[in-house]
């Protein structure tokens, strides 16, 4: 490892992933470090994402890292109404996380960038008052001072270093979810993604089955993290794996099946942190909580994100000026364009979580797909008047939806 | 302060990701806990999807 660079990534997900491809396409010397002993492990997701961004970026998804290929949604209310969905949106796939994640910073190594696994960042090294590199260890022993006039944290959930450098990064227990996943086995699936939704089966949240390649399927469950529907140890918490375990248990096909992997994990599901960018620090992806506020969903927005966040230090690059102001340019063109949407989804999230049991049944029983559509793509104005139209009281909660 | 069964975690880093003193930090393959930043909040407890997290009640 070098000690200088133009810009050091942390982080070798999807978002830091594709920022050292653009900058390193561009012409910049950029180093990606990640704490972990292998890209992409351990995986921490659900693992499904739309054709759309891999599409748009010119990339050709690599068959290693696809598990299935996904054609529609299956939506199920409380009472076991069904919506099916199929249209481009929803067209994707479900991936191997860790081939996927690994391909993404091998396209990085083949512009240029280098990428160090097992490599921690430990703290910033400040020069002037101004980032200039950090203190990291490798192997868990060997320490390294690494310089370089840009800093990006593509950390993801936890961003230990974007917190140091005084971003306001921690989570807080309203806006995230708590997760608990099965890879299991088998499953006979329909090449949908099925979600289920009900308070009692999933708190503020739902529950997942993404199916995988050979009758595999990811079945997972996410609840609100300031729920307390458990006792965790004599305090009251939120326990999705109990909630995870009743729905497979009272699942046809699923009570029986076989489980290959064991996980959880957190994901935020509030607004994007309030600044994304100081003098040489820009902040990309989870770390920055862009994150679906509906779905947890982050790949997409990471690689988006990755690519405008590099576009703008390529141009600060040229200019040899990593100010505030310079590298504000990402963040001016990111709010107006995906955090307008997320907001449209947050709303959305908050609207639902008011939601009985009831109303969930009357709204899933007086909407499909057409509707379903619209309010994915935030246009809410004629779902809602459909559901108010038979329960007027709804009108209270939804409102806020369509002023 | 807080207890971990580190043999029952999944690793995930969602105590860390709620922590608001930074008490909490994967490191390798285990969580690593700093009790002198720890206020007993109790974020990790309540979030963590493996059950593993204990806060001591008494005392710091």
């Amino acid at each position: 490892m070098k000690t200088n660079y133009d810009a050091i990534i942390i982080g070798g997900g999807p978002a830091g992933a594709t920022f050292a491809r653009i900058a390193a396409a561009g012409g910049m010397d950029v180093l990606v470090i990640d704490k972990r002993k292998e890209i992409g492990v351990p995986v921490r997701c659900g693992e499904g994402l739309g054709m759309r961004e891999i599409i748009s970026q010119g990339l050709e998804m690599p068959k290693r890292c696809i598990s299935t290929e996904i054609y529609g949604a299956k939506v199920v209310g409380p009472n076991g109404k069904e919506i099916v969905w199929k249209d481009k949106t929803t067209n994707g796939w479900v991936l191997e996380r860790k081939m996927f994640d690994k391909w993404l910073c091998e396209l990085a190594i083949d512009k240029g960038a280098q990428v160090k696994t097992y490599t921690r960042a430990t703290d910033i090294i400040m020069k002037d008052g101004k980032p200039a590199g950090l203190k990291v260890t490798q192997w868990g022993e060997r320490m390294q001072d690494v310089y370089a006039p840009l800093i990006v944290s593509a950390e993801g959930m936890e961003a230990q270093i974007a917190r140091k450098a005084g971003f306001d990064v921690v989570h807080r227990l309203y806006d995230v979810d708590t997760c608990y996943q099965y890879e299991m086995k088998p499953y006979d699936h329909e090449n949908l993604i099925e979600l289920y939704f009900g308070n009692k089966m999933a708190p503020r949240g739902y529950v997942w089955i993404f199916p995988k390649a050979d009758k595999r399927a990811n079945v997972g469950i996410g609840i609100g993290g300031n729920l307390t529907n458990g006792d965790k140890n004599g305090m009251p918490g939120a326990d999705p794996k109990t909630l995870m375990d009743q729905f497979i248990a009272n699942h046809k096909q699923l009570k029986n099946s076989s489980t290959l992997v064991d996980f959880g994990g957190v994901i935020s599901v509030g607004s994007p942190i309030g600044e994304f960018v100081k003098d040489n620090f820009m902040v990309i992806g989870t770390a920055a909580k862009q994150v679906d506020p509906i779905h947890g969903g982050g790949i997409a927005t990471a690689m988006e994100t990755g690519v405008m966040a590099a576009d703008v230090a390529l141009k600060a690059h040229k200019k040899k000026d990593f100010s505030k102001k310079m590298l504000f340019e990402y963040e001016a063109k990111w709010r107006p364009a995906m955090g307008k949407k997320m907001e449209k989804r947050l709303l959305l999230r908050k609207v639902m979580e008011k939601l009985n049991d009831d109303d969930l049944n009357h709204i899933f029983n007086c909407i499909g797909a057409k509707e379903l559509d619209a309010v994915m793509s935030g246009k809410f104005a004629g779902p809602v008047a459909k559901v108010v139209a038979g329960r007027p009281e709804l009108l209270k909660i939804l409102s806020v939806l369509i002023s | 302060m807080i207890r971990i069964r580190h043999e029952g975690c999944i690793l995930c880093a969602g105590c860390a990701s709620v922590c608001p003193t930074g008490a909490l930090e994967l490191v390798g393959n285990k969580i690593e806990y700093y009790p002198e930043k720890c206020i007993n909040c109790g974020a990790c407890v309540k979030v963590c999807p493996a059950a593993v997290i204990t806060l001591d009640k008494v005392g710091k």
